[in-house]
């Protein structure tokens, strides 16, 4: 506590602060989204992987972002109304892990907070030890040395704060202490954090945010502007891949499948009945019959079996003109074929959008690429929810997909480990029947998609797709953003890396010997066939050039080449 | 009571199993570009893909004229038939069946005094033929018509077809794919599983490789409960060998193999094999 000497009176909130309502907890708030939006790039600086994915600045900052957007002209007084409605924005706007732990956190606060209009010390340290509690029922696994292990030491120093009678100011201090002591921890609970020499960055994160509502409460602040991140405004684009049905099937045609032949003819005669030569030929058995004119002369059409039967019975009537006979099964065919090819050329995108795989059970996949989407599509996936460079959608935009697909019972294809936790929070947001398939990658997704069973109900799908995703080895390789020390390997900031199933394994400067060691790594003998996607900065002739020298290395291998447009990773592999 | 079963060639029953138990076996006709060949009877399995491999053209078929029903009923009726079962292939995959029916309502008024039970099957090839043989060996022992044709229909609604093809191109070109159209567009190759539902073919799965596919069609088959009899229906000797070898790991029953004939085959394409499953009562 600084001692406030009489010579440097500075203009200050009061030292002691007994309670806060609502407008103080906004201010508070705003004040810490804005604080650890400033500290973004710091924070995802410590992010260990050399990847840019899932970056946990971003990610959190996102998350804060929404829950602010909430409140941010809010004139409510109760505490715990501004609370739920933090909780609420940050729920909806949580992305990767960390983003989903702190909307988490803020949720169990609000709890804590509930129908409390104001608040003080004790209740702060209520609140927070709900959030620490419902921190960790967020994830399946807890590991200590992350986000959790801080809310949670912060939890503790709040409570011996209470204990101890402090006010808010005081309890702040003592939270933020806690907070910073539990970060620079954390690499001694995390070996992967001691070697590659950082601090866990959610962790860092959490702590940020604590001590921007420090500094709120000790007016170290500047004007309190609603600062909202530029960019973190996303707007949903999910409009490509909404609604299937909505797009008009350009370009194909239903063929009934007709057999028999088609009789055209016209008949000249005197007295002609319209009506009873209309009857009778239907009578006979004629289908699509028309028969139009006046009682001298007369178009017929009609399709039979018998032709013969009915150009006898035109004769008996008058004479038959332009008689025109044809067989309807070949025209169905090659009419079939012709709309066919037309329709492959030109509305392809469109025509599989609306070519829904099923008609009770929809799918939605995160995807990252032109190409990628291209093949979900093909594929027959209901919705694509576009994952940006590093697949990091909020659970709001995957809700979004979830509402726009018909069916009420949709599978969920995160395909990326950052995803999965937001994924997890749609459930309790819809009412709609969800399942998460745990794919961790783009090619696991495909495999799940692959594995599903058009005869199947859905429980057994949903197992079906888990158990296809489980099937397969995923491989990248990228470029390192960062140097760093991970799993063993020495990694130099613009290395090429490789990466099985998520860990990286491999890291060089020659991009081919790369690719040679992490397939080798794979154990490519017990696959049958290899799928390689390029990425958006690689040439067809290029990735052409990787699969002839990866079959001289395999002979065995079927290799397939598709072009995935992903960025960043230059090559994605499944071997299966 | 003498009940004769007629059938067409797309039963793929073997020309002399067919004369042994007399069934009448009317031919579909398959067409390379102008050459037309009579299925079964002036093209053969072997023949057949050894045509479409050197063809230019590809295949086409065509029902069996109603002209070629009245015959056969015509004859069957003569030679001293009390009634006629004639058991034909999904009418929403060709009009045989229509023509089947076509072909009776043509025939003269003294004839049509015969009971003549037309079915449409809503099946193919070992799938209805399996319960066709047997059908024909109940007419052999003295079974009335009513009776031959219960069990007929009760066996097909026990029959179960699971089929994986190369590539869907023959089945799509032949206006043939079903609802299994969803399958196509995508960018990722993949040894369909088909199957047939309501009279069409469905899509079942989508494995990546052949041996995929059929370590797939062997599991599900295992998750089928008692089986009555499994039929393997193949393009040729290799491809049924494979499957046959696969499909021992979840069955150790007798499996026996069937040759699937040109006009099948112009709509699956080469290295095609499948399993007929009759699950017991």
């Amino acid at each position: 506590m600084q001692e406030q000497s009489p010579r440097s009176i500075r203009l200050h909130r009061p030292r002691h602060i007994s309670v806060f309502d609502g407008q103080d907890l906004k201010k508070a708030l705003l004040v810490a989204a804005a604080w650890l939006e400033e500290h973004r790039e710091v924070i995802n600086a410590l992010n260990v992987f050399p990847v840019p994915d899932g970056d946990t600045g971003s990610n959190m900052s996102a998350t804060m972002q929404s829950a602010i957007r909430q409140i941010a002209d809010s004139e409510e007084t109760s505490a715990g109304v501004i609370a739920s409605k933090l909780a609420h924005g940050a729920l909806l706007g949580a992305r990767g892990n960390s983003g989903v732990i702190l909307s988490q956190t803020l949720r169990g606060l609000a709890q804590g907070l509930d129908k409390k209009d104001t608040f003080s010390a004790p209740d702060l340290a209520a609140a927070l030890q709900e959030a620490s509690r419902l921190a960790y029922r967020a994830v399946i696994k807890p590991v200590e040395g992350t986000i959790l292990t801080v809310v949670r030491q912060s939890a503790e120093a709040a409570q011996r704060s209470a204990e101890r009678g402090d006010d808010l100011v005081g309890m702040l201090q003592e939270v933020v202490t806690a907070a910073r002591q539990s970060v620079a921890n954390t690499p001694e609970l995390l070996p992967t954090l001691k070697q590659a020499g950082v601090v866990d960055s959610g962790g860092q994160g959490f702590c940020t945010i604590l001590e921007g509502v420090w500094r709120y409460v000790r007016g170290e602040t500047g004007a309190l502007d609603t600062m909202v991140a530029a960019g973190s405004n996303n707007a949903t684009a999910i409009a490509q891949s909404t609604a299937p049905g909505t797009q008009p099937k350009k370009g194909r045609v239903t063929i009934e499948e007709e057999f028999g032949y088609e009789v055209v003819f016209l008949l000249r005669g005197e007295r002609l009945d319209v009506e009873r030569i209309r009857q009778t030929i239907i009578d006979m058995g004629g289908v699509s019959t028309v028969v139009a004119g006046d009682e001298k002369m007369l178009k017929v059409h009609t399709h039979t079996q018998t032709p013969g039967k009915i150009l006898d019975y035109g004769v008996s009537l008058g004479s038959l003109l332009d008689i025109n006979i044809e067989n309807l099964q070949e025209q169905s065919l090659t009419y079939a074929a012709a709309s066919e090819a037309e329709h492959t050329a030109g509305s392809a995108e469109e025509e599989r959008q609306s070519s829904a795989l099923h008609a009770e059970i929809a799918t939605v996949a995160v995807v990252a690429g032109a190409g990628f989407e291209k093949v979900f599509r093909g594929l027959g996936v209901s919705a694509i929810i576009p994952g940006g460079q590093t697949m990091n959608p909020s659970t709001e935009e995957i809700l979004a997909a979830v509402d726009t697909v018909d069916a009420d019972k949709v599978i969920i294809l995160p395909n990326n480990g950052n995803v999965i936790l937001s994924a997890q929070q749609v459930p309790h947001l819809t009412s709609k029947e969800i399942y998460i398939v745990p794919a961790d990658t783009m090619p696991q997704g495909i495999a799940a998609l692959l594995g599903f069973n058009f005869d199947a109900d859905f429980p057994t799908n949903c197992a079906a797709m888990t158990e296809a995703a489980k099937n397969i080895q995923t491989a990248e390789i990228t470029t390192a953003v960062r140097s760093v020390y991970i799993g063993g390997v020495r990694v130099r900031e613009g290395d090429f890396i490789g990466l099985i199933n998520g860990n990286l394994t491999v890291a060089g400067q020659n991009m081919e010997l790369v690719i040679q060691d992490t397939l080798q790594r794979m154990g490519m003998d017990r696959y049958e066939i290899v799928t390689l996607y390029y990425g958006e900065d690689v040439t067809l002739q290029q990735a052409g050039e990787t699969a002839k020298r990866i079959k001289r290395w395999h002979s065995h291998l079927e290799i397939e080449v598709v072009d995935g447009g992903q960025p960043y990773y230059a090559y994605i592999f499944s071997a299966e | 009571m003498a009940v004769r079963i007629v059938t067409d060639s797309t039963a793929d029953i073997p020309l002399e199993r067919a004369q042994a138990l007399d069934i009448t076996v009317v031919p579909l006709t398959v067409f390379f570009g102008d050459e037309a060949y009579l299925d079964g009877v002036e093209l053969d399995n072997p023949g057949f893909y050894r045509k479409l491999q050197a063809s230019k053209v590809s295949p086409r078929t065509s029902q069996p004229p109603p002209g070629s029903f009245q015959e056969a009923f015509t004859r069957l009726i003569k030679e001293g038939a009390d009634a006629i079962l004639s058991v034909h292939l999904s009418a929403k995959l060709s009009g045989t069946y229509q023509s089947a029916c076509t072909g009776r309502d043509s025939l003269p008024e003294e004839l049509k005094k015969i009971p003549i039970d037309i079915v449409d099957s809503q099946s193919v090839s070992l799938g209805m033929s399996a319960a066709i043989m047997r059908a024909a060996e109940e007419a052999r022992q003295g079974l009335g018509l009513e009776e031959i044709k219960a069990h007929l229909l009760d066996q097909i609604s026990r029959s179960h077809i699971l089929f994986a093809l190369d590539t869907l191109e023959y089945l799509k070109r032949g206006g043939r794919i079903g609802t299994a159209s969803a399958l196509l567009g995508g960018m990722l190759s993949f040894k369909p599983i088909l199957s047939l539902k309501d009279g069409q073919v469905v899509a079942v799965e989508r494995p990546r490789t052949r041996s995929k596919a059929f370590e797939r069609i062997a599991q599900l088959v295992g998750s089928m409960g008692a089986l009555e009899e499994v039929i393997i229906v193949e393009s040729d000797d290799e491809v049924g060998q494979q499957l046959a070898r696969i499909l021992r790991t979840t069955y150790q029953g007798v499996i026996s193999s069937y040759k699937l004939g040109a006009v099948i085959g112009t709509y699956t394409g080469p290295n095609t094999a499948g399993v007929v499953v009759i699950t017991a009562k």
